[in-house]
């Protein structure tokens, strides 16, 4: 069977940031459920915080820098998403959303995609569902039903209740990928002919 | 190989002294900068077409046949005629006109404009950007070639016995490039009618570009126009030059970091190893140009963007000294002496109008 690839996109700002612990623990969930199933997998972390002047760039010029299309184009080809977003006044950061922003609006196209988020209180929760899930509907992906919410007594006293929301998020990914990625056609190697264009 | 500078025409104020020229001062500069192209032996002028300021051109014909009146080598052209957004009929009239003011020294290139608020005024919607562009040069190019046009499409009122004037001249059409930075279909439109096609070369990187102009080399044979490598390409170019290199960056910088559409983004280092833009001496401005054969294969025409970001007339000015006394004489060389045989020139009106008396001449046969 071939290797499954899952992209991780995650938009902490700290280092370490519990935005990537959050991140790390789904993908090693995720590598596990697969693993379990006997099916091999790579985990190609992106920190968007590395391509911040990369993605104003990209913004004001139009294309990407070699960089940040290197990263755009592992996550349009990953068989599956993980993406983590700090909660900033209510919603993913301004950063995390720069990111899909100039990510090609069909990249996302059916792929499955774990939802994951993190707050200083447990309050913001609902970022998932009221941000996030909103957000991935409309690049028509495939969020699974659970998402994962992290508040800092997460980390702490609240651990054991993460875990378990943590499996389940990660089960219900794994259980997504029974088929193959489909490959999108190249608009540059077969272009639409000028007959079609003209009679359409 | 032709030469040339294409202009956008933007009014923006000089960061160094914080002076912006009136409307009137850079319409006159852009007149300027033409007349100073043909002095120091360059073949083309091209105007953009905007409909916002802070842009002065809004009437590309209107300029272009001042200029013709006072040259007598130059093409001139646009970058480019916006193919959505203007009725086509009126398209084929004012070049055909300027066709004939300028002795057929006239091409056009057409573009869709990615401003989204100008479709509405002129009753369009981006959305409809390249359906607008395939139905509209399909009309355009019929009103040139037929006399008598009957059409009805999707977005302009139907024509029942039309004829546009002044016919063209010579009754050939001015040659058409088609100008596009990612859209596969216009490349796709180039090839098909075996026009010219255009790439702004300026704001991608070159893998972008080579995918564009792959795609239309390769079509253009598909569609029986000749070889691949036969296709008429175009490219853009942006460069500031001084006799030495940190002299040009330094004086540049301002200029770029503060330029519409870029500034206050990329590094002028990051930008000028992401794309074609060269800030240098003229050598480096040489061996840059030379390097987009080798990317894009023999090509046509190669215009520089010099007059833009509130660069001062007498800076721009320079800067056509040199590229008329240090580079273009240089690439005119280099280029002619690597283009295989088999590879034509750009179309001219000259060479349109021999190759239409030769068709001619084959149909009595």
């Amino acid at each position: 069977m071939t290797e499954r690839v899952i992209a991780v996109v995650t938009a902490g700002l700290t280092t370490p940031s519990s935005s990537r612990l959050l991140a790390d623990q789904l993908a090693t969930a995720v590598h596990d459920e697969l693993a379990a199933r006997g099916q091999t997998s790579r985990t190609e972390v992106i920190e968007v915080r590395d391509y911040a002047h990369d993605l104003t760039n990209n913004l004001l010029t139009g294309f990407p820098s070699a960089a940040l299309e290197k990263a755009l184009t592992t996550v349009a080809n990953a068989d599956a998403l993980i993406v983590v977003s700090p909660t900033f006044s209510a919603s993913y950061s301004g950063l995390f959303k720069m990111f899909f922003d100039v990510l090609d609006d069909k990249a996302l196209a059916g792929k499955p995609v774990l939802l994951g988020a993190t707050g200083g209180t447990e309050r913001h929760s609902l970022v998932l569902d009221f941000a996030l899930r909103p957000l991935f509907a409309y690049l028509k992906a495939m969020p699974v039903p659970t998402g994962v919410y992290a508040a800092s007594t997460d980390w702490g006293p609240n651990a054991a209740t993460l875990r378990p929301r943590i499996t389940q998020a990660a089960t219900e990914l794994v259980a997504t990928l029974h088929h193959d990625t489909p490959v999108k056609p190249d608009p540059y190697a077969n272009p639409t002919p000028f007959e079609d264009l003209l009679n359409s | 190989m032709q030469f040339g500078v294409f202009s956008v025409s933007d009014v923006t104020e000089d960061p160094t002294t914080g002076k912006t020229v009136s409307e009137a001062e850079r319409i006159k500069s852009m007149v300027a900068i033409a007349l100073k192209a043909e002095e120091v032996g360059l073949d083309v002028f091209a105007t953009g077409e905007h409909h916002n300021p802070p842009f002065v051109a809004s009437s590309p014909t209107t300029m272009l046949g001042f200029i013709a009146a006072q040259t007598s080598k130059l093409i001139l052209s646009t970058s480019t005629t916006l193919i959505t957004t203007n009725d086509p009929v009126k398209i084929a009239e004012d070049f055909a006109m300027l066709q004939h003011l300028a002795d057929g020294r006239v091409d056009l290139m057409m573009g869709r404009g990615n401003t989204g608020p100008v479709y509405p005024w002129f009753g369009q919607d981006i959305r409809n950007g390249i359906a607008l562009a395939v139905e509209n040069y399909a009309l355009l190019r019929r009103l040139w070639r037929e006399d008598v046009v009957d059409w009805e499409g999707k977005f302009r009122t139907p024509l029942q016995g039309f004829t546009a004037t002044p016919r063209p001249l010579d009754g050939v059409p001015p040659f058409v490039w088609h100008g596009s930075i990612r859209s596969p279909e216009i490349a796709e439109q180039a090839a098909y009618y075996g026009d010219g096609f255009f790439h702004n070369n300026i704001f991608w990187p070159v893998t972008h570009t080579k995918q564009m102009i792959d795609l239309y080399r390769r079509r253009f044979e598909h569609y029986g126009h000749g070889a691949a490598d036969q296709a008429i390409v175009g490219l853009g170019g942006q460069v500031f030059m001084r006799k030495n290199s940190q002299d040009a960056v330094r004086e540049f910088r301002p200029y770029f970091d503060n330029a519409p559409v870029y500034g206050h983004g990329p590094s002028l280092e990051d930008f000028t190893r992401e794309t074609p833009l060269t800030v240098g001496s003229p050598q480096e401005v040489i061996e840059r140009t030379l390097s987009f054969r080798e990317h894009f294969g023999d090509y046509q025409r190669q215009l520089f963007l010099i007059d833009h970001a509130g660069l001062p007339l007498k800076t721009v000015l320079e800067q056509l000294d040199i590229l008329g006394e240090e580079v273009i004489p240089v690439l005119r060389k280099e280029f002619a002496a690597l283009k295989p045989a088999h590879v034509p020139d750009a179309p001219t009106h000259e060479s349109l109008k021999t190759a239409a008396a030769r068709a001619r001449d084959l149909e009595t046969l």
